[in-house]
């Protein structure tokens, strides 16, 4: 119990309260801010021009800043990350929503400011790929509800991504750096705020293979392409790379020096990637596609085991006790 | 007339040691058991500040344990399998009595006393099919067991006496498992349901969920006038986001409680424990895979959610709830959000067990 207890005190000590500020630093609040102007420059085109053709590049330059801090989730991102990526939409709420908003032609959907009250399933990124990817919706002239309606989810999602960068930077981040300060509910002592983060990129790679990855690769005998994350848009394998990216930039600031074990095993991911020849994943019904996508999803995992072994490890974080056990 | 036999039974009762409350090892309010950063595991009785009253060791990880309303004494369950539970004397962890269930039967997560402490009620289902039974154990004679009957589901998982103290509300999972492996064999086609009895078993009311069947109905609250309370299990399509909390009264339709949906599905579709609050006038879940609790009305009204890493245990709080989790931390949780009460070098297992009285 003694040595347990003096683990904790080293750990509060020195490189703990250094990996959380460096972690808000150097990674989350930049990437917040990245995806706030990312998704103000998407609104202003929408302003000028919100067609689908005009707008399918400024979206995936929102997407792309997205994926820097899209699978945090925690604090203003818990539920705030859902409704900017709603995905997976199991029961198909995004199609169902947008229809019933276009075919009334609600009046909610010209309306920006009250646009943050409709369900999250048609709000964000994947609700406007719909939009402007997918065919039963993307013909929209100018002109139309369904352009302005467009013009109002790209001005909400501008919102939003101002709403959570204020939120982490004028809020959570002092939540954090305060971790085990008196009265701190969510962090109870300085290395809770540190697993947390932590848990944050495993959780990352996690989703990425069980579900960027597993939900398409489905079962042998019945793969799901059209499970894919953003296939409409084809930027299913670009997500699964970004996020791996991200992941291993945010393992960085938690610890002090080198991850090599992290960086060979993100430079593979990348190396098996390209090896994948369609971007939508929407050639696994092939086997020798499906295998070759099987060995990416090997790899992210491979990714995850070496930020385990580099970061985890060293600082003495495990996973939750009553998370990885059900009752 | 003495009789040698009697004569010896008396010798072990006076051997053994006498029976005593609560009081005699520093009035707690709550159990709850915990695993300690060497790997051993506690039971440990909490006040209402957090301060810790007493702890033992216990020799596995167990199930939740119930606490005599009386007695200084708990029982906890083993895990899967459930092949035994132990009573434990709370001033010092020793193993007063060790209840094996029948042949072809396993001790299948919660057992309850009945409010006198006279009987503890166990679930328990068949190795071979899950089929759902309560057994019934006499806890004034060395907890025998005297009788037992059917729970009316597969499955069972928690069980409450009702206020009226004529009836059992019994929780069946519905999930039926792999006699080895412990498997869940049938998911797809499961049915779970709230039951409640007589205390001769016999069937009162059955209650199923047709729209979300694949919802393992698992924990149970109780609030004083007969309201309950049940926590479910999604087992079902991941990000289906259904409710994981249901308010029922005798007689009549169940209150489905559901959370916006980005909320929904920051639950992970997992709800591990579930009270009502101090005063009754709400109850909240919560979800250790998404580190949140949902505090609902009583009325089945969304209020609002509080994060917080790995939290499990629940109970009831003058000031609201009493919360623990995997961190250590024993936090008060009110309307105005939470605050930290106590902070242990030990992991809270799964439940925050009120004592009663």
């Amino acid at each position: 119990m003694r040595y347990s207890l003096l683990c904790c005190a080293l750990l509060s000590a020195t490189p703990a309260a250094a990996g959380v500020e460096e972690a808000l630093s150097d990674h989350i609040l930049p990437g917040f801010a990245g995806f706030a102007e990312a998704a103000e420059a998407l609104a202003v085109t929408a302003e000028a021009d919100c067609t689908a053709p005009a707008l399918r590049r400024p979206w995936n330059a929102s997407f792309d800043a997205w994926t820097a801090i899209g699978d945090v989730r925690m604090g203003p991102s818990e539920t705030g990350a859902l409704s900017v990526a709603f995905w997976p939409d199991a029961r198909g709420f995004t199609p169902k929503t947008l229809t019933r908003l276009i075919s009334s032609q609600e009046e909610v959907g010209t309306d920006p400011g009250a646009f943050a009250e409709v369900s999250i399933a048609a709000r964000g990124l994947f609700a406007l790929e719909r939009m402007l990817f997918d065919a039963e919706f993307s013909g929209y002239e100018a002109g139309s509800y369904a352009c302005t309606l467009v013009q109002t989810m790209s001005a909400d999602l501008a919102n939003q991504a101002q709403a959570l960068e204020a939120g982490w930077r004028e809020g959570y981040a002092d939540v954090l750096r305060s971790a085990g300060a008196e009265g701190n509910a969510t962090y109870l002592s300085e290395d809770e705020a540190l697993t947390a983060l932590y848990t944050q990129v495993l959780s990352s790679l996690e989703f990425t293979a069980d579900s960027r990855l597993g939900r398409p690769l489905g079962s042998f005998d019945r793969p799901r392409p059209t499970r894919a994350e953003a296939w409409r848009s084809e930027r299913s394998l670009r997500n699964v790379r970004l996020y791996a990216d991200a992941a291993g930039a945010f393992a960085h600031t938690l610890v002090d020096g080198e991850l090599p074990l992290t960086e060979a095993a993100l430079t593979r991911l990348h190396e098996v990637a390209d090896r994948v020849a369609d971007p939508a994943l929407q050639d696994i019904e092939d086997p020798s596609a499906r295998l070759r996508l099987e060995i990416v999803q090997q790899q992210v995992r491979a990714l995850h085991d070496a930020i385990e072994q580099e970061v985890g490890v060293p600082l003495g974080l495990t996973p939750g006790f009553n998370s990885q056990d059900g009752d | 007339m003495t009789t040698r036999r009697h004569f010896l039974a008396s010798l072990l009762a006076v051997s053994a040691a006498p029976a005593v409350g609560w009081a005699a090892v520093g009035d707690p309010n709550y159990l709850a058991a915990a695993r300690l950063p060497d790997g051993a595991y506690m039971l440990a009785g909490l006040r209402e500040d957090g301060s810790t009253a007493f702890s033992v060791p216990l020799p596995a990880r167990g199930h939740a344990a119930c606490a005599h309303p009386s007695r200084a004494e708990a029982v906890g369950f083993a895990r899967r399998p459930g092949t035994y539970a132990l009573v434990v004397d709370c001033r010092d962890g020793a193993v007063l009595h060790r209840l094996t269930p029948p042949e072809d039967r396993q001790f299948n997560g919660h057992g309850t006393f009945s409010p006198d402490g006279r009987l503890l009620y166990t679930v328990e289902q068949a190795v071979e099919d899950s089929a759902g039974h309560i057994g019934i154990w006499d806890a004034q004679a060395d907890y025998a067991r005297i009788g037992e009957f059917a729970s009316h589901g597969v499955g069972p998982h928690d069980l409450r006496v009702m206020p009226d103290h004529q009836t059992l509300v019994i929780a069946n999972g519905g999930i039926q498992t792999d006699k080895w492996d412990r498997a869940k064999l049938n998911t797809a086609t499961m049915r779970p349901n709230l039951v409640y009895t007589a205390l001769d078993g016999t069937l009162l009311e059955l209650r199923e969920l047709p729209e979300f069947h694949q919802n393992s109905i698992r924990h149970l609250a109780l609030r004083a006038d007969g309201l309950v309370g049940f926590a479910m299990q999604w087992e079902g399509e991941p990000g289906m986001a259904p409710p994981l909390l249901a308010l029922h009264r005798r007689g009549e339709e169940l209150v489905l409680c559901e959370a916006p949906l980005g909320d929904e599905l920051a639950m992970d579709g997992y709800a591990g424990s579930v009270a009502f609050s101090g005063d009754g006038s709400e109850i909240a879940i919560t979800s250790p895979r998404g580190g949140r609790i949902h505090r609902f009305s009583d009325a089945g009204r969304f209020l609002g959610a509080v994060s917080r890493a790995d939290v499990c245990g629940i109970a009831s709080h003058a000031g609201g709830y009493m919360a623990s989790d995997g961190l250590g931390g024993v936090l008060l949780v009110g309307r105005d959000g939470a605050r930290p009460l106590a902070r242990a070098e030990a992991a809270w297992d799964n439940h925050l067990v009120a004592i009663a009285g």
